[in-house]
């Protein structure tokens, strides 16, 4: 009779490459900058990008070195604390920089292009915004049934956290470019 | 010296005691380095650049709708240039930073700021790189201080067309768009004339109808007492008239407004071709394609619904409530109460419609991708056994679509009956008014039936007016998208005096070639390389190193963002296109046919080939044997709709097409990629007999397929890593013997596996 042999899962054939948090430490540049040293080697610019940006920020964070080589995976952020946390957390900010957006003053269609008049948060603090979105479809974007991201003509994204929150007159301005 | 710096700027950067008069640049940016949003000024002298950081308080003047800003600093970081390093600017996702890099590699950050500020960065960069390298501070940096429409004050969506479209002039754009009916001036005129001359004789249709009838014909002691053979004769003749008009406008009008959509469509089309490449990688082929088409159609029936209509209900309305007045004054102020009433509720009404429609509109562009998509991908579908998942897909899209459909029915079914209970109030004002006065002798009875008729026909132009409004912004948008495209100014365009070379001999320069596709990610960086006439250089490197990109500058469908690209010692922007284009000949991976027959795809690029020397180029490329095995030759269709041709057979038509063109320069793309060794061993010999006495660039992952180049460049992030022959190069153990001793060593494993 044949011997049988084991069919190998993926988890035994490939390695994640989970960062090692006990043994890395990032640290912010004399030139200001996030680097990080990682099981005896300096990386002096490493950058963070976040593998589920929408369902799960905080988790699957890849590290990569200067020339773009992942160094590894941070499985969730909250294994950091302290002044590492402070860092990746800036260092994410930087790269999703994406307002959030508290009140909508108005909305006006125009030939293709939608403008709005926005209030949004930025470090917890209300500023006015004005953008023009255009190709509404594309660029006004439900994220999940609460969730909602607007992508404005320059690249610029903002964020409504949650539709059920947002103030009724500005729901109610918003409310044809939903779907 | 020319500077550039905002009046806004000026006293800012006063207030802390920075010579303005020095300034030669400034931007403006919108976060700090912490990434904190704020109001950041950069400006740079000839000695320093200064980041001065703080909050700018905007006032809205009234009247003159100006903006006045207030500038709260509240930092200052002074950078010297000489202390500076190389500037680069780098984009995150949604932020960009602006670094200062050392000799050493140490780098400094001196901005942060949100993407939309990334072009003004980059004009940045080149103006303190103008200043270093001490050239003209603002050559090659384009000064712009319109960002912001001069009328609203709301920032143009896009910096580089001056167009607000909160204040497009929507008169201007339809009176452009009138200029089109320009070659047909006699026939719009007859065809205003005939539908104004229709609208006379429907409007006078109840007066003779009802009112001679009842008041002159039928009433004794009326002027035509009596002759009601006369009245009848004289009520078919006027709608006999009306009918006869009514045709004769339908006539004309199609006769007149396909030839000026076909202008239309023709003129954007032409302008499409004339377009450079990037506008189209730039733009989804589904909008492009719904610009020449579903928009030219939006304008079309604007034309011919919508405009003659316009004209025909606003002249009714105006004539019947004219009729009205002189009939009876007192009456027709009364039965016009519900106008405004009515034409409200029918705005409201269409407003809610309008967002039925997107949503509907959405939902139906999702039904079709999904069907396009589950076409496409019926084998993938197929083989993970996912159909059951698809059609759930489909049917919870399907589902949503139905839902609006049925809410838009229940409201259109609900309201508008109710709607026109309203207008029978009217009616019913008039005729109880009008009954009182026509007992009270005031008016006849003949009078208040013609003004219940008259109300009748007030109810099509108070819908219309409605949802008119609606219908020119729809038209006038599509106009503009039109406009836009015939506006726009090719990137990639023929000099102004072209040079014509007597022979074009095929000598290659590459000089210091920078080039990117998008802001701040540039593919190309100080690429230089030569390659004589006549000779063949082999091109390799990885995936991305930018290989495909040099095959494209030398054909100048982009253009070098710096440095130059010479042939026979003539800057390629020099040259003319249609010279250059017709000695460059590239057989690249992206394969396109045409729809048409396989000879005629083969002698595209020279359309008087004869069927000679078709089939002599396809047996160079070696399609002519696969050619001959298709039922119909050379004359199978293929293309969209046509015969499937698989990857390699394409890719051989393609060789066949450049080598009828006869170029003095041959770029081959990976173009014996898609091939089994055999016949890639055949094209090749081919082509070795095609490439004497052409300059022969040659791109290649299978670097065997390049042993016999005169020369052989390496490239790496954008540079030219290594030149040299093959002998050279693997002697060297650099890059090339790195790449060579892979593929051997792969090679050796297939063979020992076989």
């Amino acid at each position: 009779m044949p011997a049988q042999t084991q069919t190998a899962t993926l988890a035994d054939a490939i390695d994640i490459g989970f960062l090692d948090l006990a043994k890395s430490e990032f640290f912010i540049t004399p030139g200001g900058f996030t680097g990080l040293r990682y099981k005896g080697a300096e990386h002096k610019r490493v950058s963070l990008r976040r593998a589920l940006p929408i369902g799960s920020p905080g988790s699957y964070i890849s590290v990569a070195d200067h020339e773009n080589k992942e160094i590894g995976i941070i499985k969730s952020i909250d294994a950091l604390t302290g002044k590492q946390l402070e860092i990746v957390t800036a260092e994410l900010g930087h790269r999703y920089y994406c307002p959030e957006i508290s009140e909508i003053k108005s909305v006006k269609d125009k030939l293709g292009y939608v403008y709005m008049e926005l209030t949004v948060i930025v470090d917890g603090k209300k500023h006015a915004k004005n953008c023009a979105v255009k190709d509404v479809n594309r660029n006004i974007r439900m994220l999940d049934s609460d969730r909602l991201i607007i992508f404005d003509v320059d690249g610029n994204r903002y964020l409504i956290h949650s539709l059920e929150a947002l103030d009724k007159k500005s729901l109610k301005r918003l409310e044809p470019y939903l779907f | 010296m020319k500077t550039h710096i905002p009046s806004y700027m000026l006293d800012a950067f006063g207030a802390q005691g920075i010579d303005t008069g020095k300034l030669i640049y400034a931007i403006h940016t919108d976060l700090t380095s912490s990434g904190a949003g704020a109001d950041v000024y950069t400006a740079v002298d000839d000695r320093a650049m200064y980041v001065l950081c703080g909050v700018e308080k905007v006032t809205r003047m009234d009247g003159a709708r100006r903006i006045v800003a207030l500038y709260e600093a509240m930092s200052l970081e002074t950078y010297p240039l000489s202390e500076l390093g190389e500037l680069k600017s780098e984009r995150l996702l949604s932020t960009g930073r602006l670094c200062g890099v050392q000799e050493d590699g140490d780098a400094k950050l001196l901005l942060v700021f949100s993407v939309g500020c990334l072009t003004f960065v980059e004009r940045l960069i080149k103006a303190v790189n103008n200043i270093k390298e001490g050239r003209d501070p603002l050559f090659e940096v384009p000064v712009d201080d319109r960002l912001f429409c001069p009328k609203c004050g709301a920032r143009y969506p896009e910096p580089d067309r001056k167009i607000c479209p909160k204040c497009l002039d929507q008169i201007g754009i339809t009176r452009r768009l009138m200029r089109f009916f320009g070659d047909y001036k006699a026939r719009v005129a007859l065809i205003i004339a005939v539908m104004l001359l229709g609208t006379v004789f429907s409007v006078l249709s109840p007066y003779i109808g009802t009112r001679l009838l009842l008041d002159e014909v039928l009433t004794e002691g009326g002027g035509y007492y009596g002759l009601v053979g006369a009245i009848v004769l004289v009520i078919l003749a006027v709608r006999a008239i009306g009918v006869a008009l009514q045709i004769l406008y339908g006539y004309v009008l199609a006769k007149t407004v396909p030839w000026i959509v076909y202008d239309l469509k023709l003129k954007i089309f032409e302008a499409m071709q004339r377009l450079s490449v990037s506008f189209y990688t730039s733009k989804r082929t589904g909008a492009l394609m719904n610009r020449v088409n579903n928009d030219a159609n939006s304008i079309y029936w604007f034309f011919v619904d919508g405009m003659p209509y316009l004209v025909v209900n606003l002249f009714t309305f105006t004539g019947v409530i004219l009729l009205m007045c002189i009939l009876n004054f007192r009456l027709a102020i009364a039965s016009l109460i519900i106008v405004p009433a009515t034409i409200g509720l029918f705005r409201i009404l269409w407003g809610v419609f309008r967002r039925f429609h997107h949503k509907d509109w959405v939902y139906r562009s999702q039904l079709n991708s999904m069907v396009s998509d589950s076409i496409s991908g019926q084998r993938v579908i197929k083989a993970y056994a996912r159909e059951d998942e698809e059609s759930g897909r489909f049917s919870g899209v399907s589902g949503k679509q139905a839902g609006i459909d049925i809410r838009a029915n229940n409201v259109g079914f609900t309201a508008f009956p109710l709607i026109y209970l309203l207008m029978f109030a009217g009616q019913v004002i008039v005729t109880v008014m009008g009954s009182m006065m026509v007992l009270r002798g005031e008016i006849t009875l003949g009078t208040m039936l013609t003004f219940v008729a008259y109300l009748t026909m007030l109810y099509g132009p108070l819908e219309f007016m409605s949802w008119v409004s609606n219908w020119w912004a729809r038209c006038v948008d599509a106009a503009q998208r039109v406009f836009e495209i015939i506006d726009a100014k090719p990137d990639v365009d023929e000099p102004e005096s072209p040079v014509i070379l007597s022979e074009l001999k095929g000598d290659i320069e590459v000089r210091d070639a920078w080039f990117e596709y998008d802001p701040a990610t540039p593919v190309l960086r100080g690429l230089s390389l030569t390659v004589e006439a006549g000779k063949m250089l082999g091109v390799a490197g990885k995936t991305g190193a930018g290989k495909s990109t040099l095959a494209n500058l030398i054909a100048r469908l982009y253009d070098v963002t710096g440095g130059a690209v010479e042939i026979d010692g003539v800057n390629v922007k020099k040259l003319s296109l249609a010279q250059l284009r017709g000695s460059v000949g590239i057989v690249s991976q992206d394969i396109y046919l045409f729809i048409g027959t396989i000879a005629d795809n083969i002698r595209y690029a020279k359309p008087d080939s004869g069927i000679e020397d078709v089939i002599r180029a396809a047996k160079a490329a070696s399609a002519h044997d696969f050619i001959m095995n298709l039922p119909d030759g050379y004359e199978t269709r293929v293309g969209a709709g046509g015969q499937d041709l698989s990857g390699g057979e394409k890719q051989r038509l393609s060789i066949a097409r450049t080598i009828i063109q006869n170029p003095k320069i041959l770029i081959l793309d990976e173009a014996t990629a898609a091939m089994d060794t055999e016949t890639e061993a055949a094209i090749q010999a081919s082509l070795a007999k095609l490439q004497s006495g052409r300059t022969t660039i040659s791109i290649a992952h299978r670097l065997s397929t390049l042993r016999d180049a005169d020369s052989l460049a390496v490239i790496g992030e954008g540079k030219v890593v290594e030149i040299g022959t093959h002998a050279e190069l693997m002697a060297k153990k650099g890059e090339y013997h790195k790449l060579y001793s892979i593929q051997m060593e792969g090679l050796k494993v297939i063979n020992m596996d076989a």
